[in-house]
C-alpha cells in the first residue's frame, strides 16, 4: 500500500505524511532514550539542526563568491556522515547525561535548543543563517534525484515529481530506522538501557556500565535526531537556522512536540512513535487541508473567532496528552497491543 | 504464513489495477483562471503573532476585491481570494502553499518572512507571481517576487534623513541603531550605514532578539555615547518600551522606527506622551490620511463594521489593485507566464497614492523609494497622523539595494 501511495494521493498529501516520517523518525530516537534508558531529554531539535547542517555542509558544492561552506560529497556519504556527527555531538553530551536524571536533565538539555539557536544564527557560513537560510543540497544516487523533479519521470501515467520520489527516499528511512531501533530494544543494548532506567545501582552491579549505556543510549537516540534533521532540511529545501527558540523546526516548539509523540505513542514503544508522530506532526497540517472542506470544521473557523485549524490541533493533541496520561498511560502502544491480544485470541 | 502472502497478494493485484486507472493527477496550463473567475491565494497568519497586521491587509484585500468584482471584474472575470492560514509557521505555510498552488494563478500576498524564505525556490519552480509582505531587499533576487512598497533599508535612510531635515540630527552626531537579530534587523542596519557614510555619523550598534523585552541597559548605553536620534528596526512592544526610558532617563531624542517597529496596541493613555517622540516610516499610508483614496478605504472598511483600524487596510487594498493592474495587462494571456511578462514590463504603476508609483521593471531594485512619515497619536484611528506628502530624500534615490542589478 505504502509503496503504491504515490501514484494516488497528491503532492500536498504526500507532503503531509513526509512530514510525519520526519518526526517519526526524531521521536524512534527520543524514545530509546526516554522509554528505554530513562532519560529524559528536550535537547532533540539540536541535535536535529546538527545533522542537517553537517548534511547541507557535506553534500553542498563549495561555490565561489559564495560564503557557504561546501564539502561537495555525494549526498548518501554525507547522510551518512550528518548521523555521525550528530551522534558524536550527543556523545559529547553523554558525561552531563550521566550525572543529572530526570527533570534536571531535562532542562540541561533544554539549554542545547538554546545552544543551537545561537550557534545556528552565528555559523551563518554553516547555517545560512536566520534570514534566508541556504538551500538544500538535493539527495541523488547515480545522477537520479531523489528530492528534485530531475531528471523527469513518469510512472503509470503519473508524473513523479518530487515529492513522489522523496515519499521513497523517506519510507526507505524510516522503514531502516523502525528496525534498527527494534533491533536495539530487543537485543544487549536495550536491555542495558531498561537495566539501567529501572535502578542504577542493580544494573552496575549486575556488569553493566551505566555511564556507558547513558552515552550509548544518548548519542544513538542523536543520531536518529541528525537523521530527522535531514530529512526536514530535504522536506522544506531549505534549511534555516531559527529566528527565535520559541518557533521553527529547531525551537522549544519542536522540543515538545517530539515529547509529546512518545507520551502519545507509548514511551519505549517504537510504533507508537511512528503512530504519535502522525497524530502530532500529521493532525495540524491535514487538519489545515481538511477545514476548508468539511463543512463542520469550516463553520467552525468561519470570521476570525480564533478557532483556526492550529488553535484546534493544540487542543486535539494537548487533549489527547491528558487523556491518555489519565486512562491509559501505555500510549497509543498498549492500545494496539490490547487490539491484537483480542484478535489474536 | 499463508494469510500473510495471500494478503500481498490482493494488495499488490488491487494496486496494480488501480495503478492501471491511475494518471489523475495532471498539471493545466492556466491554473486558476476559468471563463469567469481568477482564483488569487493568499497565505497569512490568522493565528499566530502577527494576527492584527494580516487580519488588516485581508480586509483590504476583500474590500478590493468585493470593489472590483462588483464593477464587473478584471478581464471580464470575477477576483476569487482563496485563503490558508499558516499561523507564521514555516511547515504549514509549505504545506498551504502546496495545496493551494494547483488551484491558483498567483499569490495575491504571502506574509512572514520565515515563510517566504521557505518557499522561494517554489516560487521559481512553479513560476507563480507572489507579493511577499516581508519588507526585505534580500529577497528582491527572486524575480517571481514582489515587493509592494519599499524595503526596510530604503525606509531607514529616508527617516534619517527626515530628521536631518527638521534640524534634529546634523554631520558629526552618533546616532543609535537597535534592531533585530535576522533579515530585518540586518536589513533596517544596511540602510542606517549606508546613511551614516554619507553624513559623517557614528552608528552605535545594539543587536537585540524578538524576546527581549526590557531595553534599559541598552538605552543607558546610548545615553552614555550621548546619541542625538534612536534608530529601531524591533517589534512593537521594543519601541514602546525604548520610548518610555527614552522619557524617563530625560533622554528625550528622537526615535525613528521602521513600518514594523509600530502597532497601534502599544498606543494607550499612559504611553502616548513617551511615543510622541516616534516617527514611523512606511511605505504605505497610514490608516488615516490626507490622500483622497485611504479615506475611501477606510470608510468601505468601516461601512464593514468588524476589525480594528489598521494601516493594513488601506495597504492590503492597494495589493489589490497591484494585482489587478497587473492582470489588466495580461488579458489575452492569462498564465503564470504572462503574468510575469506583466510584472517585469510594469514600471509605474499607480495605486492612487496609498504606496508611491511603482516599478517592478528594474530586477532586484525596491520597486520605490518614496515613504511616508506618521507620528503616533491616539486620538487618531489607526493611532498614526501622517507628516507632509510622500517623501524620498536624496540618499534614497542614490543608494544600492544589495541585490540591485542595473
Amino acid at each position: 500500500m505504502a509503496l503504491a501511495l504515490p501514484l494516488y494521493v497528491s503532492e500536498v498529501w504526500l507532503r503531509v505524511f513526509e512530514y510525519a516520517m520526519v518526526g517519526a523518525v526524531a521521536a524512534i530516537g527520543l524514545t530509546l532514550l526516554s522509554g528505554h534508558c530513562g532519560q529524559l531529554s528536550l535537547g532533540t531539535p539540536f541535535f536535529m539542526l546538527v545533522g542537517g547542517t553537517a548534511y547541507a555542509a557535506l553534500a553542498a558544492d563549495a561555490e565561489a563568491g559564495s560564503d557557504l561552506v561546501g564539502i561537495g560529497l555525494p549526498p548518501v556519504i554525507a547522510i551518512v556522515g550528518a548521523v555521525v556527527v550528530s551522534s558524536l555531538a550527543g556523545l559529547a553530551f553523554a558525561p552531563v547525561a550521566g550525572r543529572v536524571s530526570g527533570i534536571y536533565l531535562a532542562v540541561a538539555t533544554l539549554s542545547l535548543v538554546f545552544l543551537g539557536l545561537y550557534l545556528g544564527q552565528r555559523f551563518t557560513e554553516f547555517t545560512g543563517g536566520a534570514a534566508t537560510g541556504r538551500p538544500a543540497p538535493p539527495f541523488t544516487i547515480f545522477g537520479f534525484s531523489l528530492t528534485t523533479r530531475e531528471p523527469e519521470l513518469t510512472v503509470l501515467g503519473v508524473p513523479f515529481g518530487a515529492q513522489e520520489r522523496m515519499w521513497y527516499l523517506f519510507l526507505i528511512l524510516v522503514i531502516g530506522g523502525i528496525f534498527l531501533a527494534l533491533g536495539a530494544v530487543r537485543s544487549r543494548p536495550g536491555r542495558s538501557w531498561r537495566a539501567v532506567r529501572d535502578n542504577p545501582a542493580s544494573a552496575a552491579a549486575m556488569g553493566v556500565n551505566v555511564a556507558r549505556a547513558r552515552a550509548t543510549a544518548f548519542a544513538v537516540s542523536a543520531g536518529y535526531a541528525g537523521l530527522a534533521g535531514v530529512m526536514m532540511v530535504l522536506w522544506f529545501g531549505l534549511l534555516k537556522a531559527d529566528e527565535n527558540e520559541f518557533q521553527g523546526s529547531w525551537s522549544i516548539a519542536a522540543a515538545i512536540s517530539l515529547l509529546a509523540i512518545v507520551i502519545i505513542g507509548g514511551l519505549g514503544s517504537v510504533w507508537g512513535a511512528v503512530l504519535g508522530a502522525a497524530f502530532v506532526f500529521g493532525l495540524p497540517l491535514a487538519l489545515r487541508l481538511l477545514v476548508p472542506s468539511v463543512p463542520l470544521l469550516a463553520s467552525i473557523t468561519e470570521g476570525s473567532g480564533g478557532f483556526t485549524p492550529s488553535v484546534i490541533t493544540a487542543f486535539a493533541y494537548g487533549s489527547l496528552i491528558v487523556l491518555v496520561v489519565i486512562f491509559e498511560p501505555g500510549g497509543l502502544a498498549a492500545i494496539g497491543r490490547r487490539i491484537t491480544a483480542r484478535f489474536g485470541r | 504464513m499463508k494469510i500473510t502472502r495471500s494478503l500481498v497478494a490482493a494488495v499488490t493485484v488491487g494496486t496494480l489495477t488501480l495503478a492501471s486507472c491511475g494518471g489523475t493527477k495532471s498539471e493545466s496550463e492556466n491554473t486558476g483562471v476559468t471563463d469567469d473567475t481568477i482564483k488569487l491565494g493568499v497565505l497569512t497568519d490568522l493565528s499566530g503573532p502577527f494576527l492584527e497586521l494580516s487580519e488588516a491587509i485581508l480586509a483590504g484585500n476583500e474590500i478590493w476585491v468585493e470593489q472590483v468584482n462588483a464593477s464587473g471584474g478584471v478581464c471580464g472575470r470575477d477576483v476569487e481570494l482563496v485563503v490558508r492560514d499558516h499561523g507564521y509557521d514555516a511547515d504549514a505555510g509549505v504545506v498551504a502553499y502546496q495545496e493551494l498552488e494547483s488551484q491558483v494563478l498567483g499569490f495575491m500576498h504571502v506574509l512572514g518572512s520565515p515563510i517566504n524564505a521557505a518557499l522561494d525556490q517554489n516560487y521559481l519552480d512553479n513560476e507563480t507571481t507572489t507579493v511577499a509582505l516581508s519588507w526585505s531587499s534580500f529577497i528582491l533576487k527572486n524575480p517571481y517576487i514582489i515587493v509592494p512598497g519599499t524595503t526596510f533599508d530604503v525606509e531607514m535612510i529616508n527617516g534619517l534623513s527626515y530628521l536631518m531635515e527638521q534640524g534634529q540630527i546634523k554631520p558629526g552626531d552618533t546616532i543609535g541603531h537597535i534592531y533585530l537579530e535576522g533579515e530585518y534587523g540586518e536589513n533596517g542596519l544596511l540602510g542606517a550605514e549606508y546613511f551614516a557614510a554619507q553624513h559623517d555619523l557614528t552608528i552605535e550598534k545594539v543587536k537585540v532578539l524578538p524576546t527581549d523585552s526590557d531595553l534599559r541597559n541598552a538605552v543607558t548605553g546610548l545615553k552614555g555615547s550621548n546619541v542625538a536620534a534612536i534608530a529601531m528596526t524591533t517589534t512593537p512592544a521594543q519601541t514602546l518600551n525604548v520610548a518610555v526610558v527614552n522619557q524617563q532617563l530625560g533622554l528625550d531624542v528622537p526615535i525613528v522606527g521602521n513600518n514594523p517597529a509600530f502597532g497601534p496596541n502599544i498606543l494607550t493613555p499612559e504611553t502616548a506622551d513617551a511615543l510622541r517622540n516616534v516617527y514611523v516610516v512606511a511605505s504605505a499610508t497610514p490608516y488615516t490620511s490626507d490622500v483622497p483614496k485611504a479615506q475611501e478605504v477606510a470608510d468601505l472598511f468601516e461601512a464593514r463594521g468588524d476589525g480594528v483600524p489598521h494601516a493594513g487596510v488601506p495597504y492590503g487594498y492597494a495589493i489589490g489593485e497591484i494585482w489587478g493592474q497587473l492582470l489588466e495587462g495580461t488579458c489575452d494571456d492569462l498564465t503564470r507566464e504572462g503574468v510575469k511578462k506583466a510584472k517585469d514590463e510594469a514600471d509605474s504603476l499607480d495605486t492612487e497614492d496609498l504606496v508611491a508609483e511603482l516599478d517592478f521593471s528594474s530586477p532586484g531594485s525596491p520597486a520605490t523609494r518614496a515613504v511616508y512619515v506618521a507620528v503616533p497619536n491616539i486620538d487618531t484611528p489607526g493611532g498614526l497622523d501622517q507628516q507632509g506628502e510622500l517623501f524620498v530624500s536624496e540618499d534614497a534615490e542614490t543608494y544600492r539595494a544589495p541585490e540591485q542589478q542595473d
